[in-house]
């Protein structure tokens, strides 16, 4: 390996490093821009983890550079070709490793408990402190999000609202198969399991727009399922409310039938429902349960395209 | 310490290559050391399919009482058990006559286990044959495609021990007792004790626990 | 008894029809075309050389270890080549179809693949590379350099072997064939139930997917079988535990890792085949299934597998970093005992690829430390190496240049595993890229053995040394494209980006999307490089003629025989006197390979009954994917009646006569290095 080979080696290493200067905050780096409580742990954990890596990594690389430097034929260091053994560096090379997962450990399980999608220790306070927490149905369709909050008895499809500062707790369900759930600025994933329910809780710290959506293939769909999230003052959030409880649709287990039929969701039509019949999430979880099916056409996965045509035509007739 | 380790050369009296044929290692034992590894791989294809069960079984719950008693006959099973436990003891018996090296004997002993090996088979075809004519069918439901998976892939060894018995037979009655002969009669015992232990595990977790379920 | 199905069937063709030949996508027939090409091309060749009869004598039919070896090898090439294409499609889809005004060809709303299309495209690149680009070139070289090191004559059950590599062969097969008859799965490398369940994936894509895997399955236990029973039973006579070359430690521990975990895959998989035949409920949401079952059987398996790839891709580092340190390894027992205890451990972490499964914080957090613990004896590895450096004189070969790439890549690949390890950050970036980038950083450290590996021993097995000059370029290219495609999809993976897109609706991420297509072109020369340095090799094959001991300071018995190998690969078993027998006797001047008198040799003989049952299995498996089902009972039945023919055969070995193996062991020219000579 010649010496204008490794500067070569670590420039080109290096160009693409430099693209991370590029971005100020709107880079897009979203699980580096925490903002609300559970992820900020989050944050504060992966910093530590990478800390402590890194403190073992990059000492194990210089040292290798070092060896292969110093040793390298023809290089000045002293050659003893049958030392391949010392009970001290031994120990040294156990010792150390076991040491850092250790630490490690701690850390994992520590964070883990804290921000336990069921319960998280975080918002442990915060939810003593708060008073009612806000509760949302999450149902995934192939490829649309429905939210329920069956508090409030209203819908809406791809458009996730909620209150600052106040606990949020999802139970989510699939209608046909697994997605993932997550609005990385606030909240990691949960799977969306069809025919079980699964359970979620953040909190937003500040207003804003966030993305969110599904990480699991899913299916044909996958690439547009994703969702905004806007977080409003609580005050706001009643007006959303009121002003969403107006509207004409209403959610049935009728209307959810033809609702949770294939459909990809290119147009991110916004759609809300002024009214939810009770029970629905309930209802969902148990017609999965007992084998019911929304399946997807073979025209729907092979030609995507033509199929959605047609579906916007339906669309226009007055379909979901 | 260097590649030396412990051995200094002693001149002249250091062997260093094997004259001689190592081609003829220990091949018996090399055969039944290879089967003894596929037979742990078979034990782990039953070990995945019982923690199957173990899983599905929480849903034992969506069959009626009626459906659970059909299915956990274990009065049938325990005659399925009696025939497949009498053919593995006749199979022993030849494997005795084997280390005497009377071949009459290992035949007499193959036939008994094969004819047994065929009785149990003809009893769980029959098992299987009345739970679908009450329409108790693998497609029911998580749990009794489980149980009838189980079944079914043991009597599938059954079947392929039953050929193999078939087959050991000819090359005896060819060959008589040679390298390839014995091997292959020991490997058929391994195979065949193991169907049993692996019945053992059916009828304790299947259908003495089904029965409890 | 059969489910229903959508779209025809017939009892002849089954689903079988002109519309399954996919001639209006014009990437496939271009591929197609190609193929042909080839093929004639290749065809041709062997009926312009009349080649037919002593490819099938010395190649089709062989039972030797080291024949079937490079057939892995070549096998596992081809389909690195096939991985490669997958990977640029993936890479070039993603650089145009980012944000909603991106343009799109060729029936695609976006880029040029749909959905569907690029769904298959990574999953066969997924599939294919782990089981049919890694595992053959993996197994091919612990096939020929196993039996060496040990000192044996062959494999424990040469016919076995042969049957393995022909399965495996078959499976791979059917990978390439579903690219013109019918598709492929669309939907991950590893299955995602229910989504492979017929309503969700009605065509035979998943078929195509679940016999494959199947079939190479099958081959692989076969393979770990046969390498267990080889190493146990077959070492020369000296070679105490002890005293067996590390590359084969890795081998036994890679392949009890196989023996064990690979009839987990096949039951996983056989439950999904129950359920998309016969319509049972193993994996169905409804109808008291569990398709977690899938998840947690296929992980057992699935985490285990890159262990089992990772450990020979270790073993041939701890055979090259010596050979070109000129010492020792360091800390033999030691590394001994990091092999079996990554082994041990690979059992119990297979959750920590589902930890957003909503699974109790007390479960995740038992599966989060077992799997860091992994760490522990993989860092003592890393140790070990660099220690053995230490103190040595490091030569930079070209097999050295690559088993320090390795080592860098494992730097990464495991910093960033212990990342996705801490179950916390996890949650944050599951299926995301960042995970991807983890694992490409691992499994180019095991492409980066292989090339390291064969480069080493490709002397021993062809008897002339691949030139170095092209080769470097070579490497040095595949540096830049890792750097270029993976340093960005590392920061891509702190933006939350998924995997499988197929559109990427956030303009903010075309910069790094844009340089990943730089480091692809990066890769695409790489690839003519390698084209220059195996061209340049073959043609100055005769200038590069080495002899038993190329490099000059390798350590172990396979080194102490002829290169090319004989096929006895001994003419007398050596015996064994300490762990690094070869350098005991360069050190102690008893390096003569020199032989007066010799005997007769018992080998066994050609078959063509394993190439009959890789075809016949092939044969089998596309009739179940088409859902012909008198095809598959046709050749069921033949397989069967095949297997038991053969049983019956009595004249499996035969004899090489001393005069022949004098014959071969004159010819050959060993012009031994002077530090051999002693
Ligand atoms: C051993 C495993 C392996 C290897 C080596 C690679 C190699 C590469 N992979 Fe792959 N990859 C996977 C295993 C592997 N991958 C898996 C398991 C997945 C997940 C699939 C899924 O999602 O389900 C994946 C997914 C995956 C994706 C993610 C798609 C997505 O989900 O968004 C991408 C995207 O860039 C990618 C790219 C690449 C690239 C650029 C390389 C490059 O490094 C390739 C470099 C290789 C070469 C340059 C080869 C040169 C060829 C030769 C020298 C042979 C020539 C010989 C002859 C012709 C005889 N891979
Ligand atoms: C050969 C391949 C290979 C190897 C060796 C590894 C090694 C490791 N992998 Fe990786 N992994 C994959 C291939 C591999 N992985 C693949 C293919 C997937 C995804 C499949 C898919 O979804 O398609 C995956 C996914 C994957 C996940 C799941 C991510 C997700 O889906 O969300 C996790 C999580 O824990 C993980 C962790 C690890 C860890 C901890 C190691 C460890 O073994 C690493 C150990 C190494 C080191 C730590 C570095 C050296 C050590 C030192 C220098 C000493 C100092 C270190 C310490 C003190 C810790 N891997
Ligand atoms: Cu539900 Cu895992
Ligand atoms: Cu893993």
């Amino acid at each position: 390996m010649s010496k204008r080979g490794i500067k070569g080696a670590i420039k080109a290493l290096c160009a693409p490093l430099l693209l991370m200067l590029n971005g100020c905050s709107k880079s897009g780096l979203y699980l580096l821009e925490p903002e609300g409580t559970i992820s900020r742990v989050t944050h504060h954990y992966f910093n530590l983890d990478v800390g402590i890596m890194l403190l073992i990594i990059i000492p194990t690389a210089l040292l290798s550079v070092w060896a292969m430097w110093r040793y390298r034929k023809g290089g000045g260091g002293s050659y003893r070709p049958d030392w391949s053994h010392s009970w001290f560096i031994e120990a040294v090379v156990w010792g150390i490793p076991l040491i850092t997962v250790g630490v490690l450990s701690y850390l994992s399980v520590k964070a883990i408990y804290k921000v336990n999608p069921y319960n998280p220790g975080a918002l442990a306070h915060q939810e003593a402190a708060a008073g009612k927490p806000l509760e949302v149905d999450v149902i995934v369709t192939d490829w649309r999000w429905l939210f329920i909050y069956p508090g409030q008895r209203i819908a809406s499809v791809n458009h996730l609202v909620l209150p600052v500062g106040v606990p949020v707790h999802f139970r989510l369900t699939s209608t046909s198969v697994v997605n993932d759930f997550i609005i990385p600025q606030l909240v990691g994933m949960i799977d969306v399991i069809p025919g079980m329910r699964t359970k979620q809780t953040l909190e937003a710290s500040k207003t804003g727009h966030y993305v969110g959506f599904s990480a699991d293939y899913s299916g044909a769909g996958l690439s547009w399922m994703n969702f905004e999230t806007q977080t409003v003052t609580k005050a706001k959030f009643a007006q959303w409310v009121k002003k969403t409880q107006a509207a004409p649709h209403n959610m049935t287990d009728a209307a959810f039938n033809l609702f949770a039929k294939p459909y990809i969701s290119i147009d991110h039509r916004p759609m809300v429902f002024g009214h939810v019949q009770s029970g629905l999430f309930d209802y969902v979880v148990h017609e999965v349960m007992s084998g019911k099916v929304w399946p997807t056409p073979t025209a729907m996965t092979e030609n995507m395209v033509k199929y959605m045509n047609k579906q916007q035509a339906n669309v226009k007739a007055g379909d979901y | 310490m260097s590649s030396t380790t412990d051995t200094r050369i002693q001149p002249g009296s250091t062997v260093l290559w094997d004259k001689g044929d190592a081609a003829g290692h220990d091949i018996l034992g090399t055969r039944t050391f290879g089967f003894w590894l596929y037979m742990l791989t078979d034990a782990m294809v039953y070990a995945a399919f019982f923690a199957a069960f173990g899983v599905l079984a929480h849903n034992a719950g969506l069959n009626s009482k009626s459906v659970l008693a059909a299915v956990f006959n274990a009065q049938g099973a325990y005659r399925e058990t009696i025939a497949l436990f009498a053919s593995v003891l006749a199979y022993g018996y030849a494997m005795v006559a084997l280390k005497k090296g009377s071949r009459s004997g290992v035949a007499v002993g193959t036939v008994v286990a094969l004819v047994l090996g065929l009785v149990f088979l003809g009893m769980v075809s029959g098992d299987m044959e009345r739970l679908f004519g009450q329409g108790i069918v693998p497609q029911s439901n998580g749990f009794l495609s489980i149980v009838f998976t189980l079944i079914i892939y043991h009597a599938l060894h059954i079947i392929v021990g039953a050929i193999w018995m078939l087959v050991m037979l000819a090359q005896m009655g060819r060959d008589g007792f040679t390298s390839n002969v014995v091997y292959r009669l020991i490997n058929l015992r391994i195979f065949w004790h193991f169907q049993a232990v692996i019945w053992v595990f059916i009828f304790v977790f299947v259908y003495l626990q089904g029965k409890v379920i | 008894m059969f489910v229903h199905l959508q779209g025809p069937w017939n009892p002849v063709w089954g689903r079988l029809s002109l519309q399954a030949i996919p001639y209006h996508n014009p990437i496939l027939v271009g591929t197609f075309l190609f193929a042909v090409v080839i093929a004639l091309a290749a065809v041709g060749a062997v009926l312009y050389f009349r080649a037919g009869p002593y490819l099938w004598r010395e190649w089709l039919t062989t039972v030797d270890h080291k024949k079937i070896g490079v057939m892995y090898c070549l096998l596992g090439l081809v389909m690195l080549f096939r991985g490669f294409a997958d990977a640029l499609m993936i890479r070039t889809q993603q650089a145009i179809a980012v944000g909603p005004h991106s343009p799109g060809y060729l029936g695609a709303l976006h880029g040029y693949l749909t959905p569907f299309h690029i769904g298959q495209v990574y999953t066969a690149h997924g599939l294919i590379m782990v089981v049919f680009a890694a595992t053959p070139l993996l197994v091919g070289i612990m096939n020929i350099i196993v039996p060496l090191q040990i000192g044996a004559r062959d494999m424990a059950y040469p016919y076995l072997n042969a049957l393995g590599f022909w399965l495996t062969a078959a499976a791979a097969g059917l990978v390439m064939l579903s690219l013109f008859v019918g598709n492929f799965a669309h939907g991950g490398w590893y299955g995602f139930l229910p989504y492979f369940e017929l309503p969700y994936s009605p065509g035979v894509g998943v078929d195509y997917w679940m016999w494959a895997f199947q079939l190479s399955a099958v081959g692989t236990t076969l393979g770990s079988i046969n390498l267990i029973a080889t190493i146990v039973k077959m070492r020369a006579p000296g070679m105490t535990w002890m005293r067996m070359p590390i590359f084969t430690w890795a081998s036994l521990s890679t392949n009890l890792i196989a023996l064990t975990s690979f009839p987990v895959l096949m039951v996983s998989l056989a439950l999904l085949g129950l359920d998309r035949y016969f319509g049972t409920h193993f994996y169905t949401a409804g109808n008291g299934g569990n398709l977690m079952l899938y998840n947690d059987l296929f992980w057992v398996w699935g985490h285990p597998e890159v262990y089992f790839l990772i450990l020979p891709a270790f073993g041939m580092m701890s055979e090259i970093i010596p050979t070109f340190s000129e010492k020792t390894l360091f800390g033999y027992t030691t590394m001994v005992v990091a092999s079996f205890a990554i082994g041990g451990v690979s059992w119990g972490v297979w959750l920590h690829h589902f930890f957003t499964m909503a699974a109790e914080p007390s479960v995740n957090s038992f599966y989060s430390v077992t799997t860091m613990l992994v760490g522990i004896p993989t860092g003592v590895k890393v140790f070990n190496w660099i220690f053995t450096m230490y103190r040595g004189r490091v030569r930079f070969e070209l097999p050295m240049m690559w088993a320090v790439l390795a080592l860098f890549l494992l730097l990464v690949g495991g910093m960033s595993g212990m990342m996705n390890a801490f179950a916390a950050n996890d949650y944050m970036w599951h299926n995301g890229v960042f995970v991807v980038a983890h694992f490409h950083m691992m499994v180019l450290l095991i492409a980066a053995s292989i090339f390291g590996a064969v480069e080493y021993w490709f002397p021993k097995i062809f008897g002339f040394k691949l030139e170095q000059r092209w080769g470097k370029w070579f490497f040095w290219f595949m540096v830049l494209g890792t750097a270029w495609v993976f340093v960005p999809m590392f920061i891509l993976g702190f933006t939350g980006m998924t995997r499988r897109l197929d559109y990427v609706p956030y303009t903010q991420w075309a910069p790094y999307l844009r340089v990943m297509l730089v480091g692809m072109a990066f890769y695409v020369i790489a690839l003519v490089f390698f084209f220059a340095h195996l061209y340049v090799s073959l043609r100055d094959r005769v200038k590069n003629r080495v002899g038993a001991d190329p490099w000059g300071t390798s350590r172990n018995l396979e080194w102490m025989t002829h290169s090319p190998v004989p096929a006895y690969n001994f003419a007398y078993i050596p015996h064994v006197h300490a762990r690094d027998e070869w350098a005991w006797r360069k050190e102690n001047g008893v390096a003569s390979l020199a032989n007066e008198s010799f005997e007769d040799i018992h080998m066994p003989r050609n078959t063509g009954v394993p190439v009959l049952l890789g075809a016949l299995s092939f044969v089998l498996c596309f009739g179940l994917i088409w859902r012909i089902w008198w095809l598959s009972a046709a050749s069921l039945a033949l397989v069967v009646l095949v297997i038991i023919v053969r049983s019956f055969a009595r004249n499996t070995d035969e004899v090489i006569t001393a005069k022949t193996v004098a014959g071969v062991e004159g010819a050959v020219d060993d012009a031994l290095p002077s530090a051999a000579r002693g």
